[in-house]
């Protein structure tokens, strides 16, 4: 058996792998994020990304962290009622500027770690990146697109 | 007594807009803080707002290097989501496009090292050579940066004759091996202005992250090409360059090597391009509620891509972009370390940064 067939009962988990979208997703991940990084170190996996979403209304984030592992692309998602999750930053240093960046973009509080000054440079608000509408384009002029091109 | 140097964000040594705080004491650096964001563009935001078309042509303008491969991860995730499998034909000109990529985009660097070096005939030479890459790539899409080549189910544009493009390979391959590769591999300049310098050891490139010529010049073997294949490469066969010092001069090795291996890949490529469809031509494919993620080894490394999407949407819900910069950047810290203040513009240049793709 593969280290791939044979991580999730490692990690405490009596599913399998289910291959959608190009990734090996366990689902729901047994567990704590902090675990689940420690497990991959040992593994000798290399973290990628994490990509962050905003649920619809007040329903919170959804948080998935990914992994590679030999060329295998692994995800584990975590679902956040809050607005806050456990920093991994201490166990695995690449992921210093992907949880600022998150920090930053959606207000996401990674807590036990200091966050450095910010990454995106707009103001101090959090969030103001990517959870804001972005405000529709104006000419320097201050004029409507239209009445732009008419003048 | 330390003191603190500010490199940047508008320095000339640098390239492009970021900031290194570097802590010195006397000449040498003890350590480095890093600042980016100074373009930060909200692309992954705007996407939102962009349907399955407008957001081919926005993704493109991530990066104005490897642009192609943009679109080429993306496309890859929303084929994923549609069900649409490109043709072998669309699968063998994407490989072209992306190795000729490559070779323009190692060759553009090998010029920015040369003038960082203070050889600034090399400079020249390198662009020179680009120059003729870019030729063919015009030639190909009739664009020099922006191609517009992919599309959901393959690519817009054929190669009509796919073996009239041996010559150049052949041509570009003489020249590396006749000029740029032996000035850079046994000039005393090039060795000793980048032997021994920014070294990042292999621990440190593994706890890093580092991808791409970054990572194999630490002694990481890791190539999405070989390990996760994906358009045609799993048909064709190449090598995968590693060093093992993990200095500017390793770096810079591998991405020689890549040149070369590139040739190869691009002869294969064109040598073996089967007759076809260069697209499945399906104006009709609908999207499927879920999420595809794709990664391809871009010119910098790994680039990854989550499309998400909700059926009957006109918009994607969610597009994040992984670029290669942003995980090999903050390994210039410990690569700066204990290095003559003077070698930073060059140390970081090792990486061959992109802030364009970084501030996305």
């Amino acid at each position: 058996m593969t280290l791939l067939e044979t991580l999730p009962k490692k990690l405490g988990s009596s599913d399998s792998w289910v291959e959608k979208g190009g990734v090996h997703w366990l689902a729901p991940c047994p567990l704590s994020v902090r675990e689940l990084c420690m497990e991959m170190n040992v593994a000798k996996a290399r973290f990628v990304t994490i990509t962050a979403y905003q649920l619809p209304k007040d329903e919170g984030f959804w948080l998935e962290y990914h992994w590679d592992l030999d060329g295998q692309l692994l995800g584990f998602p975590f679902p956040l009622a809050g607005n806050s999750i456990e920093s991994i930053y201490d166990l695995c240093e690449a992921v210093d500027w992907i949880e600022r960046e998150i920090h930053e973009g959606f207000a996401i509080e990674f807590t036990g770690r200091e966050y450095e000054p910010l990454l995106l440079r707009e103001g101090d608000k959090l969030g103001v990146n990517l959870r804001e509408p972005a405000a529709p384009n104006k000419p320097v002029s201050g004029l409507s697109g239209q009445e732009e091109v008419k003048k | 007594m330390s003191y603190k140097i500010p490199m940047g964000p508008y320095h000339p040594a640098l390239e492009e807009p970021y900031k290194l705080d570097l802590i010195c004491e006397g000449e040498t650096v003890t350590d480095a803080k890093l600042h980016i964001g100074f373009n930060f563009r909200g692309i992954e935001h705007l996407a939102e707002t962009r349907n399955y078309i407008q957001v081919i042509a926005l993704m493109e303008r991530v990066c104005g290097i490897c642009s192609n491969i943009h679109t080429l991860t993306l496309c890859q995730a929303l084929e994923g989501l549609t069900g649409q499998t490109p043709p072998p034909r669309a699968q063998y000109i994407r490989v072209v496009m992306a190795e000729l990529e490559r070779l323009h985009s190692h060759v553009l660097w090998a010029g920015i090292a040369s003038k960082l070096m203070g050889f600034k005939t090399m400079f020249m030479t390198c662009f020179e050579i680009r120059e003729k890459i870019m030729d063919v790539l015009a030639a190909i899409s009739g664009n020099r940066v922006n191609y517009s080549m992919n599309r959901i189910g393959g690519v817009n544009r054929d190669i009509e004759d796919p073996l009239a493009m041996l010559g150049m390979i052949e041509k570009l391959e003489g020249e590396m091996m006749k000029t740029v590769i032996p000035i850079f591999t046994t000039s005393s300049t090039a060795r000793s202005r980048c032997a021994g310098i920014g070294v990042l050891t292999l621990d440190k490139a593994i706890s890093c992250g580092v991808v791409g010529p970054t990572a194999r010049a630490s002694g990481l073997g890791q190539d999405l090409r070989r390990a996760a294949p994906y358009a045609a490469y799993s048909e064709l066969d190449f090598d995968v360059p590693v060093e093992q010092a993990g200095d500017v001069r390793a770096r810079l090795f591998v991405r020689a090597l890549e040149i070369m291996q590139s040739c190869q890949i691009l002869r294969q490529a064109l040598t073996k391009m089967p007759p076809g469809e260069i697209s499945t031509n399906d104006e009709k494919f609908k999207f499927i509620t879920g999420t595809a993620t794709s990664r391809v080894e871009a010119p910098r490394g790994e680039v990854m891509y989550s499309v998400s999407w909700k059926e009957g949407s006109r918009n994607p819900s969610r597009v994040h972009v992984r670029t290669p910069t942003f995980a090999n950047m903050p390994a210039v810290r410990w690569m700066v370390m204990g290095a003559r203040l003077a070698d930073t513009p060059l140390i970081q240049a090792s990486i061959d940064p992109c802030y364009s793709c970084t501030d996305r």
